[in-house]
């Protein structure tokens, strides 16, 4: 299908641009960091085309639905959501560091989608369960989320990144002023982590609205249910520690990558866990 | 206040508190998906030691989210919210309300020379002047006048001083919700066959029967399949009755639900009842054939009227020889019964003889009269999921609450700004500076508007 394989060109476009990303930090000149951008863009662009088609050759096929119904189109919808994110922060912050440590995860997802054997790429119809709106809303919305949470992720890395390189080089050196300031991370990791929260919060309501009109009980503690509830409780706790406790810096960055791991854990470690979301395992 | 109190007050209205107990609450739940719970414990429990097994059973760990400690945890959190909500709101509620008269004025100084305007007017004229303006922009001015400035405050997004009041409570109004669910709400199961009707569903806590103040019927069951044989749809058509009289009739799909009267009605499982209905064929000879529908217990005469016809059974796969129906003929001179196969050919083909070795199987025992099963067609039962749960609009409305709370919290920020305006001599100075809780570039882009508003209504910037 022509939509699997735009989708795994995407995959080449996006490390393309990982690795412009990366020259302009370690050259520090600004043309990399424009050509990485524009890499960025195209790769997003394609990888639209890509799932819309996804979606029009569905209807096509007479079982038409979003493409975000299997473990192979999450991952796609997951990395698109990230590189989205990632661009509209760059063009929000005018500032092109985040590219090196966030598109790694777009493009390992994109390559996991693309490159595993285990994973299923074709377009299936719906089992009845499965046949509903709120479904749509629900894996949107926790993907956004997801999403944010990876920035944050991404976000905490350069924050290590910056501290490591300071201790073992000297503080002017180029890597260190293609960086935002550890006062412009850690404001970053909190508005990303404050935005993952809203969606993740709106990812678990619009699960729950499904789960009582599709099971008859809209919080029934199936492990993926529960994950996505310590998730959330990490993050709250996260929140409150900044807000109220007056936490920032490295303490944030930890909990950004314990709550990224939480993520993780619930997006991809619960489906080997019994449970009524096993259907991710493709 | 008694100093006991205020230890209390002070332990329960600390956010360390808060964040400790989100964390142990992650904790415990995390425990719960490692450790079987409920139904699955039975097979888990096989592989530990039976010192083991009462610990865990004690430390009810086999049902950790419905355990006493579970509910101890989020009843400590509830209290926590409300009294740290108590503790802090007479201070948001100040802010929300706003400054009531504006004092210190360090806002205004050692300002960078793009946030000064000095103007032509004069003084009292360019005070009203930037008055007008603001209050066509805010929604809230404050004015305060000295002999030497004039000092105006404008605000607006108080509100997002209340926000996190709102995604609080929302959180309170959830959990109250879950807890009326829990204590007046009910998981129950019930299985009505096809055409029939009952009022009384088996509750999934403790196994009892309950009795509904109505009758639910179940006019027809059908099953549809896919090529593959696996089930595509099930779709039990029911009437809700009460007081004899038919209020309303839905048709439950998986997925699709009905409801009456709160009450909702989940297609969860079906299966067969033994008795159906089937289509015999009786003949006499070869002239005298007719097919009769029957049901289990039906009598019928035989044809020629020498005697009568009693189904005893029916049975949707008999023996694993698929549908058979067993007939009881009583005449003046015999009293027989035998089975009827519908799939006879074939069963012969498969065991030779059959039917001279096992007379209960052969139909052709009372000569003349012949009998073969045409059609038949097994009465299901559908079995229903039924939930009430009174707590779901209140949990509906915290969740509603909670979105309109993270709204306010996120996209609203409190924004204050001030213009002074002194006199120089021979020229009027307007200084504008501002404040925020926390979006300061949404602070600059909004002092810079302001400047432009206020030179485009007539005075000069230098
Ligand atoms: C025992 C429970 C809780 C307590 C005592 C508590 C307390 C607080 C306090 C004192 C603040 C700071 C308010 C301020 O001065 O700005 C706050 C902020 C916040 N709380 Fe909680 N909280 C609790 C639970 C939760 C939970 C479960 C959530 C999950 C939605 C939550 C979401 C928030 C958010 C999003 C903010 C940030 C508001 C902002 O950006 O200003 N809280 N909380």
């Amino acid at each position: 299908m022509i939509n699997t394989t735009i989708l795994s060109w995407v995959t080449y476009v996006y490390f393309t641009a990982f690795v412009l990303y990366f020259m302009r930090m370690v050259r520090g000149t600004d043309i990399w960091g424009r050509m990485a951008s524009i890499t960025a863009v195209v790769g997003l662009i394609a990888h639209s085309a890509g799932l819309i088609m996804r979606w029009s050759e569905s209807y096509t096929m007479g079982i038409g639905h979003a493409p975000l119904t299997n473990f192979y189109e999450s991952l796609i919808f997951f990395a698109w959501t990230i590189v989205l994110l990632s661009l509209i922060f760059e063009w929000r912050i005018k500032h092109k560091g985040l590219g090196v440590f966030v598109l790694p995860l777009a493009f390992l997802a994109m390559a996991f989608a693309s490159l595993s054997p285990n994973i299923n790429s074709r377009i299936q119809p719906l089992i009845p369960a499965l046949q509903s709106n709120w479904l749509t809303s629900h894996v949107m919305t926790c993907f956004m989320g997801y999403a944010a949470f990876a920035i944050a992720f991404g976000l905490a890395c350069m924050h290590f990144a910056k501290n490591f390189t300071r201790s073992v080089t000297d503080s002017q050196s180029t890597f260190l002023r293609f960086l935002p300031s550890h006062e412009g991370i850690d404001e970053l990791i909190y508005h990303s982590v404050a935005l993952g929260f809203v969606f993740l919060s709106l990812g678990i309501i619009t699960g729950s609205v499904w789960a009582h009109y599709a099971w008859g009980s809209y919080w029934s503690w199936d492990p993926k249910e529960t994950w996505s509830l310590i998730t959330w409780l990490i993050y709250a706790a996260m929140l409150h520690s900044r807000l109220v406790r007056g936490w920032r810096g490295t303490r944030m960055a930890f909990m950004a990558i314990i709550g990224f791991a939480a993520v993780l854990f619930t997006y991809l470690g619960v489906n080997y866990l019994p449970g009524l979301h096993s259907y991710l395992q493709s | 206040m008694s100093d006991k109190r205020n230890t209390v007050w002070s332990f329960f209205s600390s956010v360390k508190l808060t964040v400790s107990l989100l964390i142990v609450i992650a904790f415990t739940s995390i425990l719960g998906t490692v450790i079987p719970q409920q139904e699955a414990v039975d097979t888990f429990v096989d592989r530990l030691s039976p010192g083991m097994v009462s610990v865990l059973r004690k430390l009810q760990l086999f049902d950790i989210y419905h355990s006493a400690w579970f509910m101890m945890l989020l009843f400590l959190l509830a209290i926590n919210l409300i009294v740290c909500s108590a503790d802090r709101w007479p201070v948001s509620w100040k802010r929300f309300r706003g400054i009531s008269a504006p004092d210190k004025e360090e806002v205004l100084e050692d300002l960078p020379p793009g946030q000064l305007i000095h103007s032509e007017g004069a003084f009292h004229e360019e005070a009203s002047r930037v008055e007008g303006v603001l209050k066509k922009l805010y929604g809230r001015v404050r004015r305060k006048d000295t002999e030497s400035e004039i000092l105006f405050i404008g605000e607006k997004g108080n509100a997002s001083y209340l926000g996190v009041y709102l995604i609080h409570l929302s959180i309170l109004v959830i959990l109250a919700g879950m807890i009326i669910g829990f204590l007046f709400g009910y998981d129950a199961h019930m299985e009505i066959p096809e055409g029939e009707s009952t009022d009384t569903v088996m509750l999934k806590r403790g196994g009892e029967f309950k009795k509904l103040n109505f009758t639910i019927q179940c006019d027809r069951f059908s099953v549809e399949y896919y090529e593959d044989g696996t089930p595509k749809m099930y779709r039990s058509e029911l009437s809700f009755i009460k007081n004899g009289s038919n209020l309303q009739e839905s048709a439950v799909l998986v997925n699709h639900p009905a409801t009456f009267e709160g009450i909702r009605f989940y297609q969860a499982s079906y299966g067969t009842v033994s008795s159906g209905a089937a289509l015999i064929l009786v003949g006499k000879g070869h002239n005298q054939k007719r097919i009769i529908k029957v049901a289990e217990g039906t009598e019928f005469d035989l044809p020629g009227k020498d005697g009568k016809a009693k189904i005893l059974r029916m049975e949707e796969n008999f023996m694993r020889m698929g549908p058979a129906v067993k007939i009881q003929i009583t005449s003046s001179t015999q009293n027989v019964q035998f089975w009827v196969f519908q799939n006879i050919e074939e069963i012969e083909e498969a065991n030779p003889g059959l039917r001279k070795h096992i007379p209960i199987f052969n139909p052709g025992l009372i000569a003349p009269y012949v009998f073969s099963l045409v059609a038949f067609q097994p009465k299901h039962y559908t079995g229903l999921q039924v939930n009430y749960d009174p707590g779901v609009p209140i949990v509906i409305s915290g969740s509603c609450f909670l979105v309109a709370g993270f709204i306010v919290v996120f996209f609203y920020a409190h924004r204050q700004v001030w213009i002074g305006i002194t006199s120089e001599v021979g020229k009027t100075r307007i200084s504008v500076s501002g404040k925020t809780n926390k979006d300061s570039a949404g602070l600059t882009r909004e002092i810079s508007r302001l400047i432009k508003e206020i030179e485009k209504t007539g005075a000069r910037s230098e």
